[in-house]
């Protein structure tokens, strides 16, 4: 049985009770309890989020200072409950707008138990759509009883929606100004030997929208990745044009997106939902241009003290520049003074995470900076301890920028009503897991 | 859901009341609401049943208001409804006579002019869980299903399911499972559909083996039709009830070949799915669809792993954790899948070291030829890593990598480097590897044992470490010159070695190198006896005896115990059988691959009374039950488990192959194993008088023995095969048409062997273990025919070829041996009958 979850637990860090929703009676009991006294107070918090405890299971996960728990007493489909939850707090920030938190959660109790009245049904996951679940649970909800009944209709026509044809979109939508944002968004992962070469990197991508159409527009959108662009010169016979194209080692789609078509014709073409949404995520391990260069040089002069050095190189288009640029240059634990170098930005040394970090509010393209650092270590006992070197840790934002080279070709919205549409198109690459080993 | 019966909270926050106070508090307020129409009454409700709500949500009891808040229900404020509903469902079981109080403003709500009232209370009417309201239940029911709106019948179809739960024989009376079939196949709306396809499914499974017509009910819902009607209808289902549908078609038997493509060309899709448990029931009805045509079923692996590396890469980490265990299962079948793959698998620093440790293991499991090197160095990476636990993993998986290795050359420099990075868990975890290496390839003896010499004992704490370094200090101490004197050390602080392990290898070592280097061990051997006689463990006592009576019954025999010819172990136990993973496998896509065990094990208790959980708390079982099932299942596959391993951990390594059978003791020894220690020290004292006299006495003894030359080894078993003996099927034809057989016998196969043949697999397994491959087998219950090949160790190549055919019902086998060399083939079928009989089936 693909149950997803017999019971659902919101706990702070202290273990206390914020929500708990019973779905089966096949979880009684005081569950908590087993969670606090097995899970919380043990070495193994965090050590796997799948635990089992006298017959039964919970499947936990930690989201800023709330547990998350589910409870199952039977073989229940794991993805699909991590997948549940995952959901469940993107729906609640949805209606929250904005955190996801201990605070959040109290005040907006009511709400959250009947949102999870709404979204599983015992233990069953039903329909977590924020777009139509807004339609019928409304923060407010109130029926003001001087208004006759037969005016609030919304909620059949809701009923309707969870399911229909196009269970995305309702239909009878009105903008004056039709606009659509789309953005993508890549994370660029990297991992660089102490050699200088890259062991491994790829990009995950993500395509995000945010649609202000009315009625039921069709979108269709065309990206220079290799296949769809073959397929094109197919149907129009006529060569590929010469170009960067990308090949897309996997890619998935928002359920609005006409996959029959993506196979036969290669298109992305969909009716979108109203407002914010993620339209697809891609993966590129090929061809990956990574935005910065890092060269670190770290002698141990001594036992007592050490030389840092670290040049980053910025390889991406002298007109472009990126943001928030942070270096994280570990240190050993007993570091004890720091002195500092730098062509640009600022650095200090954080004990807290055992790191010197350097941040460059604004990085220019097809540049270099470097920072210098001098540490001067406690002389312990524990010599023959050596330091282990974990990995050099960058973060930035490189605007304008893909990794991968993804570009979007067109972006065409048809409407039977033909208005004209307003498409804005960003692009932005972060650092995902930007890691350099010395 | 009733309150705990546990104190309900142990630490409640300032903000919480401390008493009944609040709560008469709270129901005074109610009342003085409850009737009132003033605009504002509404707000003030709402605020109340706030705090009414929040306080049974930290634990206190608030059932003492139930009437008001009854009273005060009759609102058309939906919002104050629903907090009502909650309250009630919360409270109706314990208090099931004023469960009876809302059942009459509960059904009103089910008639009202909004669907989304009928729905809330036809929910909250099924949730109240008290089996005597059951009756109020059918009318409400019957009617939702039958309701003009697509969330009343949504609702009531769950309905269903929990009026069943509470009472199955009102459910089946009111004749509901039918509805919902008919519902099922017509309605328009998907999640209604949805709905009443899990209340089925749940509801048939349950009572499959109660009656016939439920299991014919249950096949009805794996018809073609059925599965066919839901797959036409897939893209209207949301994502989750796709979810659902997927899972019953992985369990559809297709008709033939055309029904598989048709199904897999239609879900091609559902494979680009955002949502990552889509993807995965996708991939379970790949899997399982294809499981009959080989060819398909590569294709669909390859199909599947671009899939499957997207879902690792996005999402939470314990979403990943969910796709690496199944990863990591399928990896298990198809080692090639991900072989070219591996940089995948590297970790990222920010990963949770859940994820971390699958991925080593991932990366242990795809290692092969041509990644070997590169997977290696990084391993060497984690191997300083901050995390110690990971650290210690990824040594483990070096391990284990060069145990799965044709060439080991690189890993052992690699490992041996690992001893000079002088961390005591690095030693400590390469100790132990270095062992297992060389079980596996006493050739590399002479490299190896140059750097452990050099270890000092006093690093090395952990107890398993300690055992390894004395292990090859007594197995390899003609080749440590300091050997005896390392030993003589630990002996002298043999009061201070904790761990029973540790003290049982001293003993083992000491004699062994007694054996090897006589004189400069005499002294400590005559110790380390002494001292394990006086000891307070059992098992270590027992084998100080045993050591001693064996030196004083011969020492030739002792000898041959100790230090026996070994040979080198070819394959370390699995220990999982393929019965267990080809169970996992089926339950694809659910808890069983994480755990790694079939849901058996750890869903067996199915009916909890409600309260045993909390006494199970309190006994601090840390999952009793399912450690108890799984020994218990250890137990009845024990044949096969011990058959493929060496098992080490209590027996030591002296106690493999030959020595096995020196091993367990004489009768009067064992009886005498059942008495208390002052009973045994009498025994002893029968043979030498007096107890203070021991140690001088029992050196008096060793040094007589020394004197008697010791005779020359038994002569190891006559043939020695070649554990990674290849013939291709060709050759195998030509040789078996042009040898003359050299031997053919019948032989009769005891019942638990016909039980063990089930599936032949494991016997082909086995016999590989012992160095017999298999080349073709097949044949249908009760015949199974099996064409074995075996090759001799050493000198010129020569082959064994073998058929064996097996009847299971008459239980008798007949085997054709043919052979290069047809003198030896006397001496190879000895060896497959005690490999046979090993395996149980003789």
């Amino acid at each position: 049985m693909p149950v997803a979850a017999s019971a659902i637990y919101f706990l702070n860090l202290r273990g206390d009770v914020l929500i708990n929703r019973l779905y089966r009676d096949d979880v009684s009991g005081n569950m908590v309890d087993a969670f606090r006294i097995h899970i919380m107070q043990t070495k193994e918090l965090g050590t796997c989020p799948v635990r089992q405890i006298g017959g039964f299971s919970f499947l936990y996960m930690r989201i800023s200072n709330v547990y998350i728990v589910i409870v199952v007493s039977k073989n229940a489909n794991v993805a699909c409950a991590f997948k549940f939850v995952v959901e469940a707090v993107a729906l609640f920030k949805s209606y929250f707008g904005g955190a996801f938190d201990e605070d959040a959660i109290r005040n907006n109790f009511v709400l959250i138990y009947e949102l999870l009245d709404e979204i599983m049904d015992f233990g069953y996951p039903q329909n977590l759509a924020p777009e139509i679940l807004k339609l019928y649970i409304t923060q407010e909800g109130v029926r003001s009883p001087f208004s006759s009944k037969s005016s609030d209709k919304p909620c059949p026509n809701a009923t309707l929606q969870v399911t229909g044809a196009v269970g995305w979109r309702r239909e009878g939508l009105v903008y004056k100004k039709n606009e659509v944002f789309l953005d993508i968004v890549e994370s660029v992962n990297l991992l660089m030997s102490s050699k200088g070469s890259v062991l491994c990197c790829d990009v995950t991508g993500k395509v995000l929208m945010k649609c202000f159409l009315s009625g039921m527009p069709d979108l269709k959108l065309g990206l220079n990745d290799k296949i769809g662009l073959e397929k094109e010169s197919q149907l129009k016979s006529r060569p590929i044009k010469s170009g960067k194209t990308i090949e897309l080692d996997d890619v998935t789609f928002h359920q609005c997106v006409n996959l029959t078509r993506f196979n036969s014709e290669k298109t992305v073409s969909f009716v979108p939902p109203d407002g914010e949404f993620e339209l697809m995520k891609y993966r590129i391990t090929e061809g990956v241009n990574l935005p910065f260069r890092v060269l670190p040089t770290i002698k141990e002069l001594g036992r007592t003290r050490m030389e840092v050095n670290v040049k980053v190189k910025s390889v991406f288009g002298a007109k472009m520049f990126a943001l928030g640029v942070v270096v994280k240059v570990p240190v050993p634990k007993q570091t004890a003074k720091t002195s500092f170098q730098v062509t640009s930005g600022r650095a200090k040394y954080n004990a807290s995470i055992d790191c010197l970090v350097w941040k460059i509010r604004k990085f220019t393209g097809q540049t270099e900076s470097t920072m210098s650092a001098e540490v001067e270590l406690i002389s312990t006992m524990a010599e023959n301890k050596s330091w282990t070197r974990p990995p050099i840790l960058m973060e930035f934002q490189v605007p304008m920028f893909t990794a991968s080279g993804l570009r979007v070709r067109f972006l065409k919205v048809w409407e039977k009503s033909g208005y004209n549409t307003v498409e804005w198109v960003r692009y932005i690459t972060k650092a995902g897991s930007y890691e350099i080993r010395y | 859901m009733a309150p705990p019966p546990a104190p309900p909270q142990k630490s409640p926050s300032p903000s919480q009341p401390s008493g009944k106070s609040e709560v008469s508090d709270l129901k005074l307020q109610l009342r003085q609401l409850a009737g009132s129409r003033a605009p504002g009454a509404d707000d003030s409700k709402r605020d109340l049943f706030k705090r009414v709500i929040s306080y049974m949500t930290v634990g206190i009891d608030v059932s003492a208001a139930f009437s008001e808040m009854v009273m005060c229900s009759a609102t058309s404020d939906i919002v104050l409804k629903k907090m009502c509903y909650l309250y009630v469902g919360n409270y109706a079981r314990c208090h099931p006579d004023l469960a009876l109080l809302t059942i009459n403003f509960l059904q009103k709500d089910c008639h009202d002019e909004d669907p989304m009232i009928r729905g809330l209370a036809l929910r909250s009417l099924c949730s109240l869980r008290v089996p005597n309201l059951v009756e109020y239940l059918v009318a409400p029911l019957g009617a939702g299903l039958k309701d003009g709106s697509s969330y009343v019948r949504m609702v009531a179809a769950v309905g269903v399911l929990k009026l069943y739960h509470i009472s199955a024989a009102t459910c089946f009376d009111s004749d509901f499972p039918a509805v919902l079939k008919s519902l099922m196949l017509t309605d328009p709306d998907a999640q209604v559909v949805a709905n009443c396809l899990f209340v089925l499914q749940e509801i048939w499974n349950l009572e499959a083996n109660k009656s016939e017509e439920a299991s014919r009910e249950r096949e009805t819902l794996l018809s073609k039709k059925l599965v066919y009607y839901l797959l036409n209808r897939i893209k209207e289902f949301n994502e989750w009830a796709q979810c659902l549908v997927l899972e019953l078609v992985a369990k559809y038997i297709p008709s033939d070949s055309d029904d598989i493509f048709d199904i897999m060309n239609l879900l091609e899709d559902r494979l680009q799915h955002a949502n990552g448990a889509v993807v995965l029931a996708t991939i379970k009805v790949f899997l399982h669809l294809t499981m009959s045509m080989t060819d398909v079923h590569q294709q669909v692996y390859e199909r599947i792993k671009a899939p499957l590396l997207t879902l690792v890469g996005s999402g939470s980490s314990e979403q990943s954790y969910a796709v690496l265990s199944h990863l990591h299962l399928l990896v298990m079948r198809a080692p090639m899948l991900f072989s070219s793959d591996y940089k995948h698998f590297y970790c990222q620093f920010s990963d949770p070291s859940y994820v971390k440790k699958l991925k080593l293991e991932m990366l242990t499991a795809i290692a092969n030829e041509s990644n070997t090197y590169e997977i290696v160095t990084e391993l060497c990476e984690y191997a300083g890593n901050v995390d110690v636990p990971i650290a210690r993993e990824s040594i483990r998986a070096v391990g284990k990598i060069a145990l799965q290795q044709y060439d080991v050359n690189a890993i052992v420099d690699r490992l041996l480097q690992f001893l000079e990075m002088e961390k005591d868990y690095v030693t400590a975890e390469t100790l132990v590897l270095v062992k297992d290496l060389l079980r596996k390839y006493p050739q590399w003896s002479h490299d190896c044992i140059a750097v452990v010499g050099n270890i000092s004992s006093k690093n090395v704490q952990e107890p398993k470490a300690k055992a390894a370094l004395i292990w090859m200090l007594g197995e390899y101490s003609q080749d440590m010159p300091d050997a005896p004197y390392i030993l003589e050390s630990l002996i002298e602080n043999w009061d201070e070695e904790n761990a029973a392990e540790v003290r049982l290898h001293l003993l083992t070592a000491a004699m062994k190198c007694f054996f090897k280097r006589p004189p400069e061990t005499q002294k400590a051997l005559g110790a380390a006896l002494a001292a394990g006689l006086a000891d307070s463990h059992q098992d270590v006592h027992d084998r100080a005896l045993f050591y001693y009576r064996l030196l004083q019954y011969d020492v030739s025999v002792a000898e041959r115990v100790v230090n026996p010819p070994k040979q080198a172990v070819s394959v370390f136990a699995d220990t999982q059988s393929s019965e267990i993973k080809d169970r996992i496998f089926d339950e694809f896509n659910s808890l069983s691959v994480v755990y790694q065990k079939p849901s058996y094990m750890f869903t067996d208790k199915e009916h909890r009374e409600p309260f045993e959980f909390s006494e199970e708390i309190g006994n601090l079982s840390l999952g009793q039950e399912s450690v108890g099932n799984a020994r218990r299942y250890d137990e009845s596959d024990k044949d096969l488990l011990l058959s493929t391993s060496e098992r080490e951990e209590n027996g030591g390594p002296n106690t493999n192959g030959p020595a096995a059978a020196g091993y367990s003791a004489p009768p009067d020894y064992n009886s005498s194993l059942v008495s208390l220690s002052s009973q045994t020290q009498s025994e002893t004292a029968i043979s030498d008088p007096g107890m203070p006299k021991h140690t001088s006495q029992m050196t008096l003894a060793i040094d007589d023995l020394l004197g008697l030359s010791v005779p020359a080894a038994l002569a190891p078993p006559s043939l020695k095969l070649n554990p990674k003996a290849v013939l291709d099927p060709g050759t195998f034809q030509r040789k078996w048409g042009q040898l003359a057989v050299s031997i053919s016998q019948d032989c009769s196969i005891s019942p638990q062997g016909v039980a063990a043949l089930t599936t032949p697999q494991a016997l082909i397994r086995h016999m590989q273990a012992s160095s017999i491959q298999c080349i073709a087998s097949g044949g249908q219950s009760p015949n199974f025919k099996f064409f074995f090949f075996a090759q001799k160790l050493d000198g010129p190549p020569s082959f064994f070829l073998m058929e064996c055919i097996i009847n299971t019902s008459s239980a008798k086998a007949q085997v054709k041996i043919k052979a290069d060399d047809a003198t030896a083939s006397e001496a190879f079928f000895a060896l497959f009958q005690s490999a046979l009989s090993k395996f149980g089936v003789l």
